[in-house]
């Protein structure tokens, strides 16, 4: 990469980090996620565990999984079968907030002209811009993670006595499907935003046309994350491929002058 | 190598309209160039076209050899381009917008920091250095997008209406360090204005169009053989002897027309033959602004 790519995405990170209004709302909902969220399902576990929803629940779990302390199995099945598709919402909401912006915004302060008269071409502009968005999901997503584990961590062990296990499918969710399954999105909403007039028109079509599709997936999660650990690193092999794909041919018919339209 | 070359150039944009038409001219290395015309005559457009942001439909230009709309980044790596449309960011200081476009040109960090301080002194701008943008006047951004587009060393400076919406003192200070820049720098200046005066102070050839078409190009001797044939002589006299073809324009000012410079001594000298006492004597040559309105539609309605 060169270091005028690195330049754009440092520049877009501290746009995003110095302005407070966009900074502060990026953490608050992906914490909320990670640790009131998971907080309350602990807490529902220990204090709940005879509830017959609860009951019902555990009967859908595979033989394997329903031996032992009740309370831990379904703390660790919430752990690691629910939380983890939670991981895959987060980079893409958190990398929504910039990337809805990447090209439109530019238009619209008028720095795009400016930015196109650097000796960088088209792709590695756009490559940048995408990249930015990325990253910075990426570390919302890896602070998240983190300080869950630790909250959830400190309340097994308080409330249930054991820390929870987790299980190998959330490295494969942190580390292969989650950037992949971001890297698609975030490369779709910049594509967007260089065709979009506003940055309203593109926030619109981020979260009227992309989100959902992503979240209809994201939904059928919790059951992917029951099948084989094998299918589910196929899955993010799939994925990361497609994005790569898309980051590559996204741009084939970009211009300056359909970016300055 | 020429430094810009444009042959038989035009643009229709997707509308249909076209804004520049069968354009051909060309820029020695270190010339300073004004390019003349009305609102919408296609200035805009050429520098577009030269600089890659928008594709010709027919013809084709080159910077310093590249061909824009094949090579844009070869040709962004050796220009600089003020427009009026290419600004810089509010959320940055002066400073920091000036390193961020050094190192998008590739300027490793420490070299970027000294030059972005060297060009922010030129400009008279090192006070506002760490203020944010957002707090800058008019005039104090336009100065900084001037050392923007020199922060890489370009070869060749593009500029659109540098001077656009300035107050008057404002676009004396940019005008001013424009002309010192391609005084000393030698870099090749393509200048779209409307201030004539000014353009007149520091380009060294012109080009004017209007409605896409290129009306004339050339030194400003060139213009005047081409556009006036003549030369107006002024005289300051107590009285003018009847019959010497003068027009009475003021109290004691008489004007006429001649081929050359060349019959003066001889009119002088009839004048004075036929009693009429001399004061002043004056050749005037039409200036770039008589040009300018001699061959452009609004010039000529307003003549008229």
């Amino acid at each position: 990469m060169k270091n005028a790519e690195k330049a754009i995405i440092k520049k877009d990170i501290r746009g995003i980090t110095s302005n407070k209004r966009l900074f502060i709302p990026l953490w608050i909902v992906p914490l909320m996620m990670t640790v009131v969220l998971p907080s309350i399902f602990i807490c529902a576990v220990h204090f709940a565990t005879d509830d017959p929803d609860v009951m019902s629940l555990l009967e859908l779990l595979p033989e394997s999984a329903r031996t032992g302390n009740v309370e831990l199995v379904i703390a660790g099945m919430i752990f690691n079968n629910i939380l983890p598709a939670f991981f895959l919402m987060i980079p893409i909401m958190a990398a929504s907030i910039m990337a809805a912006s990447a090209f439109v915004g530019e238009k619209e302060k008028y720095t795009l002209e400016t930015l196109l008269y650097c000796p960088l071409s088209v792709k590695e502009i756009f490559r940048a811009k995408v990249l930015s968005s990325f990253l910075l999901s990426m570390f919302v997503s890896l602070v998240s993670f983190a300080v869950m584990l630790a909250v959830l961590e400190l309340e097994a062990v308080f409330l249930m006595g054991h820390p929870l296990i987790p299980g190998v499918g959330w490295a494969i969710v942190l580390f292969l499907l989650s950037p992949a399954v971001s890297l698609i999105a975030v490369t779709l909403i910049v594509r967007n935003s260089a065709k979009a007039q506003s940055v309203e028109e593109s926030q619109q079509s981020a979260v009227f046309l992309i989100i959902p599709v992503i979240l209809l997936v994201v939904g059928q999660f919790a059951g992917v994350m029951l099948l084989n650990v094998w299918i589910l690193l196929g899955l993010g092999v799939l994925c990361a491929a497609l994005a790569w794909m898309l980051l590559q041919r996204a741009v084939r018919r970009f211009t300056y002058e359909m970016l300055l339209k | 190598m020429n430094a810009v070359e444009l042959h038989n150039l035009s643009k229709t944009y997707p509308g249909g309209k076209q804004a520049v038409r069968d354009v051909s001219l060309s820029l020695e290395p270190g010339e300073v160039f004004g390019f003349l015309g009305p609102n919408g005559a296609g200035k805009t457009t050429t520098v577009k076209l030269l600089n890659g942001m928008l594709t010709p439909t027919e013809g084709t230009c080159r910077v310093l050899g590249a061909d824009p709309a094949r090579e844009p980044e070869k040709v962004h790596a050796v220009s600089g381009v003020v427009t009026e449309h290419a600004r810089m960011y509010d959320n940055l200081t002066g400073m920091q917008n000036l390193i961020f476009y050094a190192e998008l040109f590739g300027l490793p960090a420490d070299e970027a920091a000294g030059r972005a301080e060297a060009l922010l002194r030129e400009m008279e701008l090192e006070e506002a250095k760490d203020r944010k943008l957002a707090a800058w006047s008019t005039g104090m951004r336009q100065r900084l997008s001037l050392a923007r587009a020199l922060i890489h060393g370009p070869k060749i400076l593009f500029l659109d209406e540098p001077t656009s919406g300035l107050d008057p003192e404002s676009a004396q200070n940019v005008n001013r360090m424009i002309r010192e820049m391609a005084r000393n720098s030698g870099i090749t200046v393509f200048l779209c204005t409307h201030q004539l005066r000014y353009a007149q102070e520091i380009c060294t050839r012109y080009g004017l169009i209007e409605e896409g078409q290129l009306l004339a190009s050339g030194t400003l001797d060139e213009l005047r053989a081409e556009t006036f044939s003549r030369i107006t002589l002024q005289i300051r006299a107590g009285s003018m002897p009847p019959g010497m073809g003068f027009r009475r324009t003021g109290a004691l000012e008489y004007e006429t027309s001649i081929r050359s410079e060349e019959e003066i001594p001889e009119i002088v000298r009839r004048i004075a033959a036929a009693g009429g006492d001399i004061y002043k004597v004056e050749a005037k040559q039409p200036d770039l602004e008589e040009i300018y309105f001699a061959l452009t539609a609004p010039g000529r309605e307003r003549l008229q």
